[in-house]
C-alpha cells in the first residue's frame, strides 16, 4: 500500500508511475491544469449553434428574445432559425446552444404536452413543471456523460405569476428577475439588471421591447455569433405571443471614432 | 495489447464497472444505500453495487475528478485519515491513532474517531480514504452479525480480516484506498491483522499504517516487547502517536487510545498532542514528551536532572 | 511481465465532457445545547458570474433536521430531493421522522453509493437529536462523516472555520485564572458569530454574499429563543405542533 495520505483516495495511474519513483510533492499531474474548470472537453461537441438568448420580468409578465441565426462554427450558416418555442399555453423556451439537441427538447416537450392534453383532467402544464421536466432531462443526460448541449431560460406566466427560469447541460437550474445565456451573461446581463431589477412591477412592455432591442445591439455589435434579425416573445396574462422576425437597426459611425486598439492603431 | 486484451477480458476492473454500470442503469435504488426502500433491510441481496460514471474508462474518470496531493487543481476532495497503530502483547492488544484529517494541504478535521468500533470485540482502523474505511468496516460489522445469528458464535478476527480484504479485493484497481488493521480478541487470544484495498492481508504483532508510520515504528521498534505491563504497552502506543503527530505534517491533533481485552475492547482515552508535548499524559507542565521542553534552560554545564544522576 | 511498449502512456481519454461545475457559496452549523443553526448564503455563481442572488442552500428536512449543500448546485439540488424521497417513504413506513443519526447515516450510503461517480457536494446537517441535545453532521463528497460542534464547508471554508475554532471551540485561547470557557454557547451568541462569520466571508470571497438564510431548530422544551428579539426577520416554519420547533431568519448581505 502506498503509505503516503497524498496519494490516497483516487485510482492510481500505473501507466505514468507504476512504481512510485517521483519524490512525493512531484508525482504526475492530470494532463489538464486545473481538471475542474477546463469545461471545454466533450465527448459530443455542439454543431450548429445558437447564441446568447435573453429573458426577463417586465409588468405584465416575462419577454424573451433570440435572434435568427443559427451558426456551424464561424459560418453563418441558417438565418432564419426560430430559437423560441412555445410549449403550452403559459410557457415559453428560449434556446442557445446545439440546434439539434433544441429540437430533440421540442419534440419532448411536444410529445409531452400531447400526453398531459389526453389525460383531460383540467389541468395543464405551467412553466414551473415544464422547468422542473427540463431541468430533470438535462441532468440525466449529464449523468450519463451525453449531455443536450443547451442553456434554456423558461419565461411564463400563469395563476398572476410571473416565472423566468434557466437551466443548462449540466442541469444546473435558478431564477432571477433577468437571465441571459452565452456571450449575453457577460455582455447583456448587467445591462439588463441595471434596467430591470426594482422596476419588474413597473416596466411597460414598450419599456421592456426597448431594452430587449438595446441589448441584442450591444450583442450584435460585439458578439461575432449573433445576427441583427430577431424574435420577441411575450408571456402575459393573454397567453403567448411570439412576434415575426424583426430587423435591428443599428449604426456603425461610432466605429469611426475608435483609436488605440485593435486593428486601428493610429 | 495488454489495453486490447483489458477490453475483452471479463475479470478486469474496467469490465466490472462496465457491468456495475449497465446494472447501475437499470435499477433507481442503488442497493448499496442498505437502508433500503421503505426502511426494510437490504442485506440479503448481497454484495452492494455503485453507481458508475458511464464513460469508456470510469477508473481515469475518477482519477481525473477526485484529487489527491499529486493533482490539487480537481475540486472534489476526499478527506483522508493519517497515523494509526496496533501492537499485540501478553495483555491483549493496543490500538492507537492519530485524529487529523487532511483534504489536500487543508487540515479538514482535527477530531476524526480513526478507531471504528465494529463491534464489542473488534476494533478496525482508518488510514486512507475516510469514506471507504468508514462505509466498508461499518458494512464488515453488519457481517459479522450475521455471522454470528448463523453460526451461534463470534467470527475470528482472521475470518473477519478475509471477509474485507476478499470484499475490497473485489473492487481492485477502482480507486478504494484503505489501510486498516483488524484487531480483537478470539478463541485463539489477541490478534492483529493487516488488511489494505491492495488487497494485501497480513497476520501480526506489530503494525502502523499511514504517512506517519515510519515515525510511530521507530518508537515502537525500540519500546516493543511482548512482557509490556498494561500501563507500559498504553503509554508506548501513545508515544509513537505523538512522535509520528510531532514529525509528519499530516498526522496531529489528538491520539485515541484503545485497548482490547479478552473481555472486549476498551477506550482508554483522548490526548491532545500538543499538550502530550508540554505537559505528557498527566498534566504536569515541564513533563511533556518534548525534549525541548525537558530540556528547557539547560545547558551542558547546566545539565538536566536525569543526565547529572547519570554521571 | 507487462509488454511496456504497448501500454499507452497516456490513456486515450479523449477531450471529454465535463459533467461538474462548481457553484460557489459557503455553509455554516453550529451546534448548541438543545438547539442547532444551519446557515448559508443565497448566492449562486458559476466562475465570475453571479447567476442568481437567491438560490437556497439550506432546506427544512422535518422538524428536528435541516440539511446544507453545497458545491455543484444541480447535484445538491438532485440529492436533497433524493433524501426528502428517502424520509418521504420513511414517514411512510414507520409513521414517524427519521431521528437524526439515522439520517446522517442514511446521507453516507446515499453519497458512497455514487463513490465512483460522486455527488460534488458538501453536506451538513444540524437538528436535535433524539436525546433533545443540539448536533451537527459534517459529510465529505463520497460519504465519511462525524458529529460535530460546529462545521463550515464550501468556498470560505478555509476563512470562517478558523474563526469558529477560536471562537466556539476557543482554541489558542487560555482562560483568565480562576475561570474555564463554556461549552455550549447560548443562541444569541451563536447567531451574532454566524452573522459576522458571513459579513466577513462575504468581504474577503468573491464567491460570498447576497442574502443570508438561517435555520434554527429549538429543542421543544428550549427557553433559547429568549435573548434573540434583538435580530429581527425570524419565522417559524414548523411543520407539526407537538415535536421540534424550526425558525428561518433573512438578512441582507453585500452584493458587490
Amino acid at each position: 500500500m502506498d503509505h503516503f495520505p497524498t496519494n490516497w483516495g483516487r485510482p492510481r495511474n500505473d501507466y505514468q508511475d507504476a512504481y512510485g519513483t517521483y519524490p512525493i510533492h512531484q508525482r504526475p499531474r492530470n494532463p489538464s491544469t486545473d481538471a475542474f474548470s477546463d469545461a471545454v472537453k466533450r465527448t459530443q461537441q455542439p454543431i450548429v449553434t445558437g447564441t446568447s438568448v435573453l429573458g426577463i420580468k417586465y409588468k405584465d409578465g416575462i419577454m424573451l428574445a433570440a435572434d435568427n441565426l443559427a451558426s456551424y462554427g464561424s459560418l453563418a450558416r441558417f438565418k432564419d432559425i426560430q430559437r423560441l418555442h412555445a410549449a403550452g399555453e403559459s410557457t415559453v423556451i428560449a434556446a442557445s446552444g446545439d440546434m439539434s439537441d433544441f429540437q430533440y427538447i421540442q419534440q419532448l416537450l411536444e410529445e409531452l404536452m400531447i400526453e398531459e392534453f389526453t389525460e383531460q383532467d383540467g389541468h395543464a402544464l405551467g412553466p414551473a413543471e415544464i422547468h422542473e421536466y427540463l431541468s430533470q432531462v438535462l441532468y440525466a443526460r449529464r449523468s450519463k456523460i451525453n449531455p443536450l448541449w443547451n442553456s434554456l431560460i423558461v419565461g411564463g406566466f400563469k395563476d398572476g405569476k410571473k416565472f423566468l427560469s434557466y437551466v443548462d447541460l449540466l442541469g444546473t437550474t435558478y431564477s432571477a428577475s433577468t437571465i441571459a445565456t452565452g456571450y449575453g451573461a457577460y455582455i447583456a446581463q448587467p445591462l439588463l439588471r441595471k434596467a430591470v431589477e426594482g422596476y419588474e412591477d413597473v416596466l411597460t412592455e414598450e419599456q421592456a421591447l426597448k431594452i430587449m432591442e438595446d441589448n441584442l445591439r450591444v450583442l450584435f455589435y460585439r458578439d461575432a455569433r449573433s445576427l441583427n434579425k430577431f424574435q420577441i416573445a411575450t408571456i402575459t396574462a393573454d397567453g403567448v405571443r411570439i412576434s415575426e422576425a424583426r430587423q435591428l437597426d443599428t449604426s456603425w459611425s461610432f466605429a469611426e471614432g475608435i483609436r488605440g486598439y485593435g486593428a486601428q492603431t493610429q | 495489447m495488454n489495453s486490447l486484451a483489458e477490453k475483452y477480458s471479463t475479470t478486469s476492473p474496467l469490465s466490472k464497472l462496465r457491468k456495475a454500470q449497465q446494472l447501475a442503469e437499470d435499477e433507481e435504488l442503488s442497493d448499496a444505500m442498505w437502508g433500503s426502500s421503505a426502511g426494510f433491510g437490504s442485506l440479503a441481496k448481497g454484495i452492494p453495487s455503485f453507481t458508475v460514471a458511464p464513460v469508456p474508462d470510469p477508473a481515469a474518470f475518477l482519477r481525473l475528478h477526485t484529487d489527491d496531493h499529486a493533482d490539487p487543481n480537481c475540486r472534489i476532495k476526499i478527506q483522508h485519515g493519517t497515523t494509526t497503530l496496533a501492537f499485540r502483547y501478553k495483555g491483549g492488544v493496543i490500538v492507537a491513532v492519530d485524529s487529523r484529517a487532511t483534504a489536500g494541504s487543508y487540515v479538514a478535521s482535527g477530531t476524526v474517531k480513526k478507531v471504528i468500533e465494529i463491534n464489542p470485540y473488534l476494533l478496525g482502523t482508518m488510514a486512507g480514504g475516510a469514506a471507504d474505511c468508514q462505509y466498508w468496516e461499518t458494512y464488515l460489522g453488519m457481517h459479522c452479525r450475521l455471522h454470528e445469528l448463523r453460526n451461534r458464535e463470534r467470527i475470528s478476527v482472521s475470518a473477519a480480516s478475509k471477509y474485507l480484504s476478499n470484499l475490497v479485493y473485489s473492487y481492485k484497481g477502482m480507486g478504494l484506498s484503505m489501510g486498516t488493521m483488524i484487531c480483537g480478541w478470539d478463541k485463539t487470544g489477541p490478534c492483529i491483522f493487516y488488511v489494505d484495498s491492495d488487497g494485501t492481508r497480513l497476520k501480526g504483532d506489530l503494525f502502523s499504517v499511514g504517512s506517519g508510520s515510519t515515525f510511530a515504528y521507530g518508537v515502537l521498534d525500540q519500546g516493543y516487547h511482548w512482557d509490556l505491563t498494561d500501563e507500559e504497552a498504553q503509554e508506548l502506543g501513545r508515544r509513537s502517536i505523538y512522535a509520528a503527530g510531532h514529525r509528519d505534517a499530516f498526522s496531529g491533533n489528538t491520539c485515541n487510545l484503545y485497548h482490547v481485552k479478552q473481555d472486549g475492547w476498551h477506550f482508554i482515552g483522548n490526548y491532545d498532542l500538543s499538550k502530550l508535548h508540554y505537559e505528557g499524559p498527566n498534566n504536569v507542565a515541564g513533563q511533556g514528551y518534548g525534549y525541548d521542553v525537558r530540556t528547557e534552560g539547560r545547558t551542558s554545564a547546566n545539565p538536566p536532572p536525569a543526565a547529572t544522576a547519570t554521571a | 511481465m507487462l509488454d511496456m511498449h504497448s501500454v499507452p502512456q497516456q490513456q486515450p481519454q479523449g477531450r471529454q465532457f465535463n459533467p461538474y461545475t462548481e457553484n460557489g457559496g459557503t455553509i455554516l452549523a453550529i451546534a448548541g445545547a438543545d438547539f442547532s443553526v444551519i446557515a448559508g448564503d443565497t448566492r449562486q455563481s458559476e466562475g465570475y458570474s453571479i447567476q442568481t442572488r437567491y438560490a437556497p442552500k439550506v432546506f427544512r428536512l422535518t422538524d428536528k433536521a435541516v440539511l446544507a449543500v453545497n458545491g455543484f448546485a444541480a447535484d445538491g439540488n438532485m440529492f436533497v430531493k433524493k433524501v426528502r424521497q428517502r424520509l418521504e417513504w420513511y414517514r411512510h413506513a414507520h409513521a414517524k421522522d427519521m431521528p437524526i443519526r439515522a439520517i446522517a447515516r442514511l446521507i453516507q450510503t446515499m453519497l458512497y453509493a455514487r463513490r465512483f461517480f460522486p455527488y460534488y457536494v458538501y453536506n451538513i446537517l444540524g437538528g436535535i437529536e433524539e436525546d433533545g441535545t443540539g448536533a451537527v453532521y459534517s459529510f465529505d463528497p463520497v460519504g465519511s462523516y462525524e458529529r460535530e460542534t460546529c462545521r463550515a464547508a464550501g468556498a470560505a471554508q478555509s476563512l470562517v472555520q478558523p474563526f469558529l475554532d477560536n471562537q466556539i471551540y476557543f482554541k489558542n485561547q487560555t482562560p483568565a485564572a480562576g475561570t474555564s470557557f463554556p461549552s455550549h454557547l447560548p443562541l444569541s451568541t451563536v447567531l451574532s458569530l454566524v452573522i459576522d462569520s458571513f459579513t466577513s466571508a462575504t468581504e474577503r470571497h468573491i464567491e460570498v454574499g447576497d442574502g443570508l438564510e438561517m435555520y434554527v431548530v429549538l429543542a421543544r422544551e428550549s427557553t433559547a429563543l429568549q435573548g434573540v428579539e434583538g435580530i429581527g426577520g425570524v419565522q417559524e416554519i414548523t411543520m407539526t405542533e407537538e415535536g421540534h420547533r424550526v425558525f428561518v431568519i433573512r438578512r441582507e448581505l453585500k452584493k458587490d
